[in-house]
């Protein structure tokens, strides 16, 4: 639920990046923070929960025009996937207006993103969203991981786990690197811009 | 100082991190105000041009209070637009205090302020042997009159003995025990901000206690203004009287039950053979009576068996409480009564309004009341449960 802000002509909504612990969430933001420096408002927020960083940071992106006259502010979070962060987990996914969910391609993750999927579907359940409704883009990160020998799942392999019933867009990314963080974040703004167009031409 | 409330609300709606979220988005200048029934005093925020400047919460100031503000997840707000010349003490993004103040929370660092909490016994006193332990809300040193401190294995009170205290515990962990025929048992324990004592003792003066209270290691206990308490009760209506009085009552049944169920003595045959339900276990009643004629049973039906939890008569109250939950009729139990029974049934709004005047303490007082009966009920079954296993064992 993306809030107007009509003091600022200024409309606020939220990208959320979710995804099993260690599976590349804050990489992807720390690279997006650096790479569109130009872009970013303000400094990147970074708190230490267990197991996982949580990031904030607030974007401007670019050339996506205006909606009704307004620019387009985003927030970008990380949210600590661990079930003991459910205050924290509630205020970020509250109202979501795009999710990006990052994947963890080592084979021996596999069942860590199935779980973190399903863990989403719930939390979003729970905060009045469905998961089938709201922006969703998949990322298949640490595909570089390949090269040094380690045993990932195949592409067809991960979509057929995660994505059979979502039909969401995908992207293969190695965030440590940039490739696809770029990608990624554009499909899922798109997407977001788009549904929110939606909602506010439904509200007129 | 011109006040004007320009927002206002319920946390449990709009959590703090929200409003701070809100209040962020619009640039708002003013002063955010929390009030939480688990503290004398409103937690209050600063807010310059959207971003936090400075908090104050009981001693505590600064980034600090901020924080602890976190904590009252219960509550209400009301934001004034205002003229804030406070310097910003604060200097951290708004973002960054309700993201780290949202992850203290869920880390324990920050206290929850909330109603009287159950949970497993403290490992500090050596014997973690699953006996329930109550916690209760913060204390409100003004009704303290007189503090007092005992060691290990004190007594605080015996059983039998009378007494009009009512003591709230400031810290340490006390076990209230009662004697049975088997020796005496350990029933609970409680913590700091549990309460020991009746209400209707240090009202009508100087009952028998109804158990022995025992200190585990150091105990420091304040002794609560017993004519304040009277004071305050006197000042409700009779119907809210009674109930106050029934829930008393209730919890003395309900803990005599248990040590019967604990000696086998608690057969229920006999005594429901002629009882008709009034109301059904389970059943969306929302009415409170007062008993005025006959007797009445709380029975709660279980997958070991129907179990009896407290016998009652004329003067008690049936029915849903309308401001709090004892874990008995009308969803976890059923009311059955005799051929005689009459009741009247009370105003439940009446009830509410009349609760809502009481002060934070005495409300205290009555919900650790409530979650005491709860507990000791579940105990009760469990002891009908360990019994209903030992049979199996033995056939």
């Amino acid at each position: 639920m993306a809030i107007l802000n009509l003091k600022n002509r200024e409309i606020e909504c939220k990208i959320v990046y979710y995804g099993p612990g260690r599976s590349g969430k804050t990489t992807n933001l720390e690279h997006i923070f650096k790479a569109f420096q130009k872009h970013v408002k303000g400094e990147m927020v970074s708190i230490d929960t267990e197991g996982d960083r949580t990031l904030f940071f607030d974007f401007l992106p670019f050339g996506v025009g205006k909606i009704k006259g307004c620019d387009v502010r985003v927030q970008l979070y990380t949210v600590p996937g661990q079930v003991q962060y459910s205050s924290t987990r509630k205020l970020v996914l509250k109202g979501v207006d795009g999710l990006v969910f990052v994947a963890d391609s080592l084979e021996v993750r596999r069942k860590k993103n199935m779980i973190s999927l399903k863990d989403l579907q719930q939390n979003l359940k729970d905060y009045g969203t469905n998961i089938f409704e709201v922006p969703l883009v998949l990322q298949f990160n640490k595909r570089d991981l390949a090269e040094q020998g380690i045993p990932l799942m195949s592409t067809e392999d991960m979509e057929r786990d995660l994505n059979r019933q979502l039909k969401a867009p995908i992207f293969s990314a190695s965030a440590v690197s940039g490739d696809g963080v770029g990608q990624t974040l554009t499909e899922c703004l798109k997407l977001t811009l788009q549904s929110l167009q939606r909602q506010f031409n439904w509200a007129e | 100082m011109n006040h004007r409330i320009v927002l206002a609300g319920n946390l449990e709606f709009l959590s703090l991190g929200d409003i701070l979220q809100l209040l962020g988005s619009n640039g708002s200048t003013g002063i955010l105000r929390i009030r939480s029934k688990y503290m004398e005093e409103p937690g209050l925020i600063y807010i310059v041009d959207g971003d936090p400047a400075n908090a104050s919460s009981g001693s505590l100031t600064g980034l600090e209070a901020l924080h602890s503000l976190f904590g009252w997840i219960e509550g209400e707000f009301e934001f004034s637009k205002d003229s804030v010349r406070e310097e910003p003490v604060i200097k951290k993004s708004r973002m960054e205090i309700i993201l780290d103040g949202l992850r203290m929370l869920d880390d324990g660092e920050v206290e929850k302020m909330g109603p009287v909490s159950v949970a497993k016994s403290p490992d500090s006193t050596g014997k973690d042997d699953g006996l329930p332990f109550i916690k209760g809300p913060l204390v409100d040193y003004s009704y303290v009159v007189d503090e007092e401190s005992f060691s290990d294995g004190d007594k605080i009170t015996q059983e039998g003995k009378h007494g009009e205290w009512v003591w709230v515990v400031l810290e340490g962990v006390i076990e209230v025990v009662k004697e049975t025929p088997k020796g005496p048992l350990a029933i609970l324990r409680l913590g700091a901000g549990a309460f020991i004592g009746s209400v209707a003792s240090s009202l009508t003066g100087g009952k028998a206690r109804s158990a022995s209270v025992l200190a585990l290691g150091d105990v420091q206990v304040g002794v609560l203004d017993s004519q304040r308490l009277f004071t305050e009760y006197s000042s409700v209506s009779e119907e809210s009287r009674e109930i106050i009085l029934g829930l008393d009552k209730r919890l003395k049944e309900v803990t005599e039950r248990a040590i019967a169920t604990y000696t086998k003595q608690n057969s229920i045959e006999d005594l429901i053979k002629d009882r008709t339900p009034f109301i059904k276990q389970g059943e969306n009643d929302e009415r409170i009576l007062i008993i005025t004629q006959g007797e009445a049973s709380i029975v709660r039906n279980t997958d070991y068996g129907d179990i009896l939890l407290a016998n009652l008569k004329e003067g008690d109250f049936v029915g849903r409480v309308p401001f709090l939950n004892i874990g008995h009729e009308p969803h976890s139990a059923s009311v059955l009564a005799s051929e005689d029974f009459e009741a009247k049934e009370l105003d439940r709004d009446h009830l509410l309004e009349q609760h809502e005047r009481l002060s934070a303490t005495v409300r205290n007082i009555i919900e650790h009341l409530a979650i005491c009966v709860s507990v000791t009920t579940n105990i009760t079954c469990d002891f009908r449960k360990s019994f209903a296993n030992e049979k199996s064992d033995q056939s």
